[in-house]
Parts: structure tokens; C-alpha cells; sequence
């Protein structure tokens, strides 16, 4: 006889996921609609129906440590056939984000992260950070000489990194601290399900199947083979290529000014402007089609923490460009401003990249790795 | 009656083009009749034939030889005519292939002559029905039971100008109904719980002049019939002398060799048993006419047997109840548990034995389902952090209480898992559960400060009669064991019904209900009460023969009093005295002639439907032989079920469904009617085979009149025997089996039969 499984369920976690946007799991009877007719669901121990059970059971162990739950690319066929309308899709998006709160510390700031009412207080933030320490260190100049528009003129390049250095790492931190706990978690459950066969995590391996699965994500296959969605798919595409192409261009920028002391702008000619454009281009149009898919989205629940996502990247991308082509324009108020708000959305990247919806990109990787590392079928 | 007969063949529906209809009407010709044919008689034109000749030439016996008698039957009604319908459609032409003139035989003509001169044998023997007209009628409806069902049935029928007294034996009215903390909605939205609306019917129910309560009473009996009913009352736990007596029980009818006991003896037995009782012929002279009786006595809990249920902790933990202890908890205040007061902010709600196997407790039905959601509420109410675990089998929220379960399932401290709870034993003060085979895929522990196991709700009829009928075949229902005790005549077909005329069953003595079905039930059974009066002051059957103005008459001359009507009567209609002579009640009889079937002597019929009418029929059948023929074919009797078998027929042909052409069909109101006298003469005539057709029988029984096909399968045995020392085959009589909906076995049915009798070879007495 196996040893029995103690239930101890979480009326409050239960209320978390509600507010997450799960709201409606409760209504889930149980039929299984939702494992038939995901597409990517694997044969055995299919979710998410198990996942809906132990949601409105409030059994958080079981989900926020499941990798199941990041190997749904939330493409809501099963919110569309369910027969109850408990929409399972929206409930596993809610206990990503509950999984993300839960991993990410300090967990006051992912709450804070989460909650709509702190929004003006965590955009606050950058904004007295950058003039306080800029008006003590004298790097941030409200009058910035000279007839050319240098951005470093007015807000140094060193302030930024000053920020920006220290913010990477934090955030890089606050990942490894999470992601060591994320696959204890993760195996330990697998384990328990018996969804894998490894006793142990063995670290070369698990590189070797990181490498295997970078091509599938970055060929989003996984998510073409959600039916719904296939139009979300390209948009999810250029967003993602967009940040990975803006992440190369500000290595390469940031080597090069250290390195070869040669600062920017750079001439519009160079290959590597070339690509910023284009990488920038690829982040608002992507962002864009996403902003507008969601709100033609009547079947699925947006919620705050998918809003913020969006808003971000767009505003990413648009501050961005637009500091550039009023740069182009001479039009220096208007750059310098629009500089100042880039960065803030650049701040907020960082800051709360570990707590908010896109450390879906990390958690969703370490979620696939681990299943194929793991012979999860 | 001075019978002129008219004969009208029809030639529409592809009779004209598979029949000689010239040598048809040659036939009704040499019955000295006249025959008429029409190309559509059951148009407005052919109607109009016959109703000349009815006004014109005083016609008043007429035979149809056309469709079905199951359809047109509005069109060939004529009041004041007996009139008989020989299928040639459906069961002929339909059924069978047009007739080949080259060959010697021309089958189907046959079968069609046989059909019509069977049709005239019929009508010379029948005459038009008297309806049997009570001497004191009365119109009151009795209602036994005064709790949610019984106030409602009590309330339509007086709605609706009726008399009606309602009998409770506790000293008030509210049943169940009232001991409840809240209970499950009854209107829209139905998404919670409301307050117990009990009070309210009772307040409804005082403002009814004509409707009488009788608390802290009882019945002591019901003599006579319906229309007629004398009933006794009396105060519970009184012993009177109009009590009802009981008949022996089967052991005390043996003696101690196993060998019945003879008549004089027996009827000491009997006295000496129900002693200070008087007998059920007695009539009370201060007993209280009703018409019609209303059973609405409803259930008491489920009481587990000792060690019942040990695995659950019932009996032994003390925080282990039933759903009804439970209820009576939540209906004092906060739910406490009874061990030590504490709040039981944990409860499991247990639906199913478990025990290997998925069956809900015994007498649940949907309610349970609905009780435990209710309850769970309860834990919800009383406490904002409390638990409800629902553990079921089978999750049963029927109709709109759908709603009800859905709006329980959004309550986040509501567990539901279908799953086989394993045990429940204590952890210190409190209990933990065990189950298996959950939806969360493994076996699971939940803690628990109280568990509550889904037990059901046991027909009162399980325990007591209740009706307490002064009938001589016993004061409760017959055969109540296949219902599980609940007063019911059969599961699906006959709601309200009973095995008794005139006494319907509403709300849970009937099956597990809610309140609301409940008060939907009592409306059925008053309905059915109301139609019951309304047929009985007419002399019209009520069900299912609904309007047959016929009833069983008896020769008594020639009774030799073997009981045998009285014995087997499906509806106990039949009072015999002490010599044995049976007393008919026509208003509790069903028409359905199980007493003809029965009858040795061959003196109990109908005035339409005897044993001399039917006979006739068979020996008007031709059986030809080899005078007629060098090879002539068989000839079989089918006698068929008019309630199942033969529309199942019918359709066979309306599908163009052919079967042998060897067949004589002859309708019967139900096979327990079939008299074996007709199988004797159909099988001396040289008939080659005889079978029944009719509804399943036993425990899942579809008959019409309970226990006819059963009582024809005991019959038809006992002729084999016969048979057998005739020398002729125990297989040439037979009985099949045969639903409304299962048309298309009936050509394989027939024709397999045929076969068997084709290779046992004809009737050696035969042509004699």
C-alpha cells in the first residue's frame, strides 16, 4: 500500500489564484475536456486537468513547484472547450504568477510587483534614484552643452551603469536564488508523480539539455503547435528576438566604451545600429500585434500582470526609438525627456524582472530543460 | 342485443394490390354477411358508408378490415356500435409479400381470410359494455401523511373543489420538513440555501375550508373500493377491533411436513391470528367514506446496523454521524461536535460505502448528493475558514439543483472528489479519512472534526403496510420487495401508481425526493387521485386501460371456490368469504382479465372479451391439411400482448419487416388473461404450435399489469406437462419475450418459432 497523500488545503492560496486571474477554477468538474484537447499536453500525467483539481483543493505544493504548469504556453484551447467554463488556461497563468511570487525574493517587492495601487510608488523609485544620486555625483546635467544631441551629455553614461550594473545583478541573484529553489522543487514533485526517471540533477546533463531545447524555443515550436495559437506566435517571435538583439547591442555597446573608450551615438551606417533598429523595430511591432490580440480577446482574462508585460515592452521600444529619431531631428527637450522615461522603463526591467510575468522567459526555459532532461513524456 | 352486422373492407394502403379482394368479400359472404369495400375508407367519404348504414339499415355490429386498431381510432368510433378492426394492413399486406398466382398456395390471402373471418367470429360473440355503476359514491380524498407531500397534495386537490381530510400520526403537521435548519431551494436563482418554507404550507393549507387535519391519528383500516373506501381511524398505538387483520404468513399454512393445511383448518389458523380483529368483510358502520387515498407517509433515517459501517467509524467514534444526526445538530445552532463540544470546523461528508465497490448507501437516490452540498454549507456558514470534504461515488444534483451544486462548487472551502473513503479512525481529538481513487490521482488523508456518512431515506412502507388495505390478499403491497419497499408498481412507466387502485404514492414513500420534487409529486398523485374519482363515478377503468367500460363477470353458479381469481389478481381486486367465493370490487379491478386466465371453470369474462369470444377466433382459424393440400403449411396461433407485442408487430410492418405468413396473431389485454382452454382447442383443431407473446417479466418486469406475462410463463409450463402426455411436443407451446421498442426482433422471433415447429412436423391431430 502506498503511502497516503496528507491534504491540507490553502483557502487563501486558493484565493491568491482568483485574484490572479483564476477565478473561475472552482467550476471545474473534473471531466478532462482540458488534457484532451491541449495540443502540447503529454500523454502521461496530462495537465492541466490534475492542476485544476488541485487548485480548487488549494493544494499550493503541488503546483507552484510543478515544471508542468511553464510547459503550457497558455495558448487557451482548453479554456475554449472547457465545459464548465473554468477556463484552465487562465488558472495555469495565475499559478505561474503565483509560482514566480513565490520563488522571487524579497516577496514583499513581488507583491508590491503584482498590485496595481504600487505602481506609481515602484515608477517612483528610478525617478528619485536617477536625480538623487545624478544631482549628488553632478553626472546628470539639466543643461547639456553643445550643438549635437549626446544623451551622455545630459544623463552619463556612468550614472547609468552605476544603476544599471549593480540592478543586473541584483536581479541575476534574486534568479539563482529562486531557480535553486525552483528545481529542488521541481524534481522533488517529478519525482513524487512520478513524471521522471533521474534520481538526482545531474548539472552536465542539464546543460547539454538547455542546449537541445534553445532551438525549440527560439523556433517557437512548443507554441505553433497551439492551435490558438499560431497569429500570437510570430508577435511572441519578434518580441522575443527584439530583446535578444537589444541585449547584444548593449553588450557590444557597453565593451566598447569600456574597452575601446569609443562612446556613441554611432553613425547610422554601422552594423550594429543596423541591428539595434532593427531589433527595436521587431520589439514594438511584436508588442503591438500582442497589445492589440489582447484586447480583441474576448474568451481569456487579461489581467494586470499581463497588461504591465505588454506596456513595458511597448514602452521599451517606443521610448527608445523615439529618443533616437528626435535626436536625428534636433530636437533636444523632447530626446532628453524621452531619454528619461526610456530609462526608467529600463529600470524597471531590470528591478522587477524576477518578479513580474517575464521571468516567465527564465522559469518556462528552466520548466522545458528540466522535461527534457528528464524524459517527461 | 339484435346484431346487424356490417362488413367494410378497404382497398387504400396497398390492400387492393396484394389482396383478391373479390374472394374476400366471397368469404364475409359465406358468414352471411354483406361486405363493402372502399379505396379509402378512413377518409371522409368511406366514413360516411358506414354512418349511412348505420342511420339508414341500423347496422350496429360492424367490422373493419383495414389498418391497425392502434390507429384511426377517433375515425372508426361509433357510438352505440361495436365494432371490431381486422388488420390487413400492417399485419398482412405490409408484412407480407403479394401473393404468387402461378403457385398453389396463395399465402398471404390466406392469412388475410383467417384475419376476417376471426374478425366475425369476434363480433358475433361480444356485446357492447354496461358500465359498473357504484351504489354510494363518494368524492373525499384521503391523505395519509401530513408532512411536505401530503400538505401539497392536500392543497391541489383542494384547490380544485375536492374534500380532503389529511391523517398524521405525529401531533403536528411539518413532517421532516420542519426539523430542518435550511433546505435546498425551490425557486430561481436556485444557487443557496433557504429558510425552511414549511411554515408557510401550513399556514396555506388552514386557509382550505375543505380540507380537515386529523393529528395523532392513524389508519386503522381501508375497506371496500375506490369511490367506496370505509376507513377507520384511530389514535396510534390504539388496538381496535377494526384493526386490520393480517393474512397467515406462508410457514403457518404447512403443517409440519411441509404439507398445506386443509380449508377449515386454515380458516381456524386465520381466525385465532388476527383474534379481536374483525374479518375484512365487516364493514365499519362508523367508518369515514373516501373515494381515493393519497399515500404521502413518506421515510424515517436510515439506522445502520450494528458494526455497520466499523470501517467508517459508525457506532464506534462518536464524531462519526449520519446526515440526519447531523442535521439535527445544525438545526439547534453552530455545528458543535458531539463528543466534546467543540466547533467542527472540518467536516467530511462520506456518499459512498466504499468498500471495493462504487454503490451510494441503500435509499439515496439524487438526494443525498443535494443533503451533503446543503450540509456543507452549513460548515461554511458557521464558520469563515471552515472545510466541507465531499467524498462521492456519484455526484446526482438532477434539474435545476445544478445550479445549486454549481454555486456550492465557486465556495473556495468546498471539497468535492469522487473517491472511495478506506477508513476513518481518531488522531488524538480529532479524525482522519482515507480515501482511494480520487480525482487528485493517489490516496489521500484529510483531517477531520466530524464525519458524516450520506445514509438514505427508508420508505415507511419497508416497516408497515401503512394503508392498512382490508383486502383478502394482504393489508400492504404485493411484491414490494422488487421496489426495495418503496409503494411503487413499476419504475419507470406508472408514476403515483400503486399495485392498489385508487391509492396513490407521492414524495419519499415512493422514491427519494427533495422538498421540491416533492411538492411536485404531490400534484401527480392528487391529479392521479382526482382521475381516479372522476373514472370510478363512470364506471370507466382508471389506468391503464383508461375509459374500458368493461369489468370481469362472474358465473357464480358454476364457482367451485378455488380461490385461484383471488390468489392472483395483480391488484388484489378480489375479496373471497369464507367458503372461498370470490367478492368482486369492479373499481379496483384493472380490466387487464388476469382473473379469466386464471379461472379452471371458465366463468369470469368480459363482455367484450370472454373465453367464448376469444375461442371463437381460434376456431375460426382454417387449418388446412392434406385433404386441402399435398403439402399444406402449418399453422400456428401467436396470442400477443395488445400493450407491447402487439404494437411491436405493427411496426415490424410499418418498417416492411416480413415474417411467415403461417401466423395467426390474436390480440389478448395481457398474456396473464390467456386461458389455457384456447390452446387446448387451437392444438385439437390441429393448430401446429401455440406461443405468448408478451412484456418481460420478472424483477424488471415491463407488463402492463405487473404480473400477467409471469403468471402466463407459470402457466404455459404447466401445459407442457399437459402436452406431454397428449404426446404431442412440450415445444409446441411457447412464450417469447418482446419490448414495445424492439420491432425488429419480431420477424426472427416468429419465424425461428416456426421453423422449430416446421422440423417437429405437423400436428398428428391434425384433419381428425
Amino acid at each position: 500500500m502506498s503511502e497516503a497523500f496528507k491534504v491540507e488545503p490553502d483557502i487563501t492560496f486558493i484565493k491568491d489564484i482568483c485574484a490572479l486571474g483564476g477565478g473561475d477554477l472552482k467550476k471545474c468538474f473534473q471531466c478532462a475536456t482540458c488534457s484532451v484537447v491541449c495540443p502540447i499536453s503529454p500523454d502521461t500525467r496530462p495537465f492541466p486537468r490534475k492542476e485544476m483539481i488541485a487548485a480548487s483543493w488549494g493544494l499550493k505544493d503541488k503546483l507552484i513547484g510543478n515544471a508542468d504548469i511553464w510547459l503550457c504556453h497558455n495558448c487557451g484551447d482548453c479554456s475554449t472547450k472547457c465545459p464548465r467554463g473554468a477556463r484552465p488556461a487562465d488558472v495555469l497563468s495565475a499559478i505561474r504568477a503565483a509560482a514566480i511570487e513565490e520563488y522571487a525574493v524579497p516577496k514583499s517587492v513581488a507583491k508590491a510587483v503584482n498590485d496595481p495601487n504600487k505602481l506609481p510608488i515602484l515608477l517612483s523609485i528610478p525617478v528619485v534614484l536617477f536625480i538623487v544620486i545624478g544631482l549628488l555625483t553632478g553626472l546628470l546635467n539639466f543643461r547639456p552643452a553643445g550643438d549635437v544631441i549626446v544623451h551622455s551629455n545630459f544623463f552619463s553614461s556612468w550614472l547609468v551603469d552605476i544603476i544599471m550594473v549593480p540592478l543586473a545583478i541584483w536581479s541575476t541573484a534574486i534568479f539563482a536564488i529562486a531557480l535553486k529553489r525552483f528545481l529542488a522543487d521541481i524534481h522533488a514533485n517529478a519525482i513524487l508523480e512520478g513524471k521522471t526517471d533521474k534520481k538526482k540533477i545531474d548539472p552536465v546533463e542539464f546543460v547539454k539539455a538547455l542546449i537541445r531545447i534553445i532551438p525549440t524555443i527560439l523556433k517557437h515550436e512548443k507554441f505553433n503547435e497551439c492551435t490558438e495559437n499560431r497569429e500570437r506566435a510570430t508577435a511572441h517571435m519578434m518580441v522575443l528576438f527584439g530583446f535578444i538583439g537589444l541585449f547584444i547591442v548593449t553588450s557590444i555597446f557597453f565593451v566598447v566604451m569600456y574597452v575601446f573608450q569609443i562612446h556613441g551615438p554611432y553613425s547610422q551606417l554601422n552594423p550594429v545600429k543596423w541591428l539595434a533598429n532593427i531589433s527595436g523595430l521587431a520589439l514594438i511591432i511584436g508588442s503591438a500585434l500582442l497589445i492589440k490580440q489582447r484586447l480583441s480577446q474576448k474568451d481569456s482574462v487579461s489581467s494586470y500582470k499581463d497588461w504591465t508585460l505588454l506596456v513595458l515592452a511597448f514602452g521599451l521600444g517606443v521610448t527608445g526609438m523615439l529618443t533616437q529619431m528626435t535626436r536625428l531631428a534636433e530636437m533636444a527637450c523632447l530626446s532628453y525627456t524621452l531619454y528619461f522615461i526610456h530609462l526608467i522603463f529600463v529600470f524597471y526591467l531590470f528591478a522587477f524582472l524576477p518578479f513580474s510575468k517575464l521571468a516567465h522567459l527564465v522559469y518556462r526555459t528552466v520548466a522545458m530543460t528540466y522535461a527534457e532532461y528528464s524524459n517527461r513524456k | 342485443m339484435n346484431k346487424k352486422y356490417g362488413v367494410y373492407i378497404c382497398t387504400g394502403c396497398g390492400i387492393g394490390e396484394a389482396l383478391n379482394i373479390d374472394g374476400l368479400s366471397a368469404a364475409v359472404k359465406k358468414a352471411r354477411k354483406t361486405a363493402k369495400t372502399h379505396p379509402f375508407l378512413c377518409g371522409k367519404e368511406g366514413v360516411e358508408v358506414i354512418k349511412k348504414d348505420i342511420a339508414d339499415e341500423g347496422v350496429n355490429a360492424v367490422v373493419i378490415a383495414a389498418c391497425s386498431r392502434r390507429v384511426n381510432t377517433d375515425v372508426f368510433r361509433f357510438d352505440g356500435c361495436i365494432v371490431d378492426r381486422v388488420n390487413l394492413r400492417e399485419q398482412v399486406v405490409w408484412s407480407h409479400p403479394k401473393g404468387d398466382k402461378t403457385l398453389e398456395i396463395d399465402h398471404t390471402q390466406m392469412l388475410a381470410n383467417d384475419y376476417l373471418k376471426m374478425g366475425m367470429a369476434r363480433i358475433d360473440k361480444i356485446l357492447p359494455p354496461e358500465p359498473y355503476k357504484l351504489d354510494n359514491f363518494t368524492r373525499k380524498i384521503l391523505v395519509i401523511g401530513g408532512g411536505i407531500t401530503g400538505i401539497s397534495a392536500a392543497i391541489d386537490a383542494a384547490k380544485v373543489g375536492y374534500d380532503v381530510t389529511i391523517v398524521e400520526k405525529e401531533d403536528k403537521l411539518g413532517g421532516y420538513a420542519a426539523k430542518v435548519r435550511k433546505q435546498l431551494p425551490v425557486n430561481q436563482p436556485y444557487t443557496g440555501l433557504v429558510p425552511p418554507i414549511i411554515s408557510d404550507k401550513i399556514r396555506e393549507l388552514a386557509s382550505f375550508p375543505n380540507i380537515t387535519v386529523k393529528t395523532s391519528t392513524m389508519v386503522a383500516r381501508i375497506a371496500g373500493q375506490p369511490g367506496d373506501f370505509t376507513v377507520t381511524l384511530k389514535k396510534p398505538g390504539e388496538m381496535i377491533e377494526f384493526d386490520v387483520p393480517f393474512p397467515l404468513p406462508p410457514e403457518m399454512k404447512v403443517d409440519s411436513n411441509g404439507k398445506e393445511l386443509d380449508k377449515d383448518k386454515l380458516i381456524e389458523l386465520y381466525k385465532d391470528y388476527n383474534k379481536g380483529k374483525n374479518d375484512i368483510l365487516s364493514f365499519d358502520p362508523n367508518g369515514e367514506k373516501f373515494g381515493a387515498v393519497v399515500l404521502a407517509a413518506g421515510w424515517r433515517p436510515y439506522v445502520p446496523a450494528e458494526g455497520e459501517f466499523a470501517h467508517l467509524g459508525f457506532g464506534t467514534i462518536a464524531d462519526v454521524v449520519t446526515n440526519d444526526q447531523f442535521e439535527a445538530i445544525a438545526a439547534k445552532g453552530k455545528i458543535l461536535r458531539p463528543s466534546d463540544g467543540k466547533e467542527a470546523q472540518s467536516v467530511v461528508f462520506v456518499q459512498s460505502p466504499g468498500m471495493a465497490d462504487d454503490k451510494d448507501f441503500e435509499y439515496t437516490g439524487s438526494v443525498t448528493s443535494l443533503v451533503a452540498l446543503k450540509q456543507a454549507k452549513y460548515v461554511r456558514d458557521d464558520y469563515s475558514d471552515g472545510k466541507a470534504y465531499i467524498f462521492y461515488q456519484h455526484m446526482k444534483t438532477p434539474g435545476l439543483q445544478e445550479l445549486f451544486y454549481k454555486s456550492l462548487q465557486q465556495d473556495p472551502g468546498i471539497f468535492m472528489t469522487k473517491g472511495e473513503v478506506i477508513s476513518v479512525s481518531k488522531n488524538g481529538s480529532g479524525l482522519v479519512v482515507e480515501a482511494d481513487n480520487t480525482l487528485l490521482g493517489e490516496k489521500i488523508q484529510v483531517k477531520a472534526d466530524m464525519v458524516v456518512i450520506g445514509t438514505g431515506m427508508v420508505p415507511v412502507t419497508v416497516d408497515d403496510p401503512v394503508i392498512n388495505l382490508a383486502y383478502r390478499q394482504g393489508p400492504g403491497f404485493r411484491d414490494n420487495a422488487i421496489f426495495n419497499g418503496y409503494a411503487d408498481s413499476n419504475f419507470i412507466c406508472f408514476p403515483y401508481e400503486t399495485q392498489r387502485t385508487g391509492v396513490y404514492a407521492a414524495g419519499c414513500i415512493r422514491r427519494a425526493l427533495t422538498m421540491e420534487e416533492s411538492i411536485e409529486d404531490a400534484t401527480g398523485a392528487a391529479l392521479k387521485a382526482i382521475q381516479c374519482l372522476e373514472s370510478s363515478n363512470r364506471g370507466v377503468a382508471v389506468h391503464p386501460r383508461y375509459g374500458d367500460m368493461t369489468f370481469p363477470d362472474f358465473f357464480f353458479q358454476r364457482c367451485t371456490q378455488c380461490k385461484r381469481c383471488t390468489e392472483e389478481c395483480p391488484f388484489g381486486a378480489l375479496d373471497d368469504d369464507e367458503k372461498g367465493t370470490p367478492k368482486p370490487n369492479p373499481t379496483r379491478c384493472r380490466r387487464c382479465g388476469t382473473c379469466m386466465g386464471a379461472c379452471p371453470e371458465r366463468i369470469i369474462g368480459f363482455s367484450d372479451y370472454n373465453i367464448d369470444s376469444i375461442g371463437s377466433m381460434v376456431k375460426a382459424i382454417d387449418v388446412p391439411s392434406t385433404d386441402d393440400f399435398d403439402d399444406p403449411p402449418m399453422r400456428i396461433l401467436g396470442l400477443v400482448c395488445e400493450n407491447d407485442a402487439y404494437p411491436a408487430i405493427d411496426i415490424a410492418g410499418l418498417n416492411r419487416l416480413q415474417f411467415s405468413a403461417d401466423v395467426r396473431f390474436l390480440p389478448v389485454r395481457c398474456l396473464g388473461s390467456i386461458n389455457v382452454i384456447w390452446i387446448k382447442e387451437a392444438l385439437s383443431k390441429g393448430m401446429d404450435g401455440v406461443f405468448a407473446l408478451g412484456c418481460k417479466h420478472g424483477d424488471q418486469y415491463q407488463c402492463h399489469f405487473v404480473k400477467g406475462s409471469e403468471l402466463a410463463s407459470i402457466r404455459m409450463k404447466k401445459i407442457g406437462e399437459a402436452l406431454a402426455s397428449l404426446a404431442l411436443e412440450v415445444e409446441r407451446v411457447a412464450q417469447f419475450e418482446i419490448a414495445i421498442d424492439e420491432f425488429d426482433k419480431v420477424p426472427k422471433i416468429i419465424n425461428d418459432f416456426v421453423k422449430l415447429v416446421t422440423d417437429l412436423g405437423p400436428n398428428p391431430l391434425k384433419g381428425f
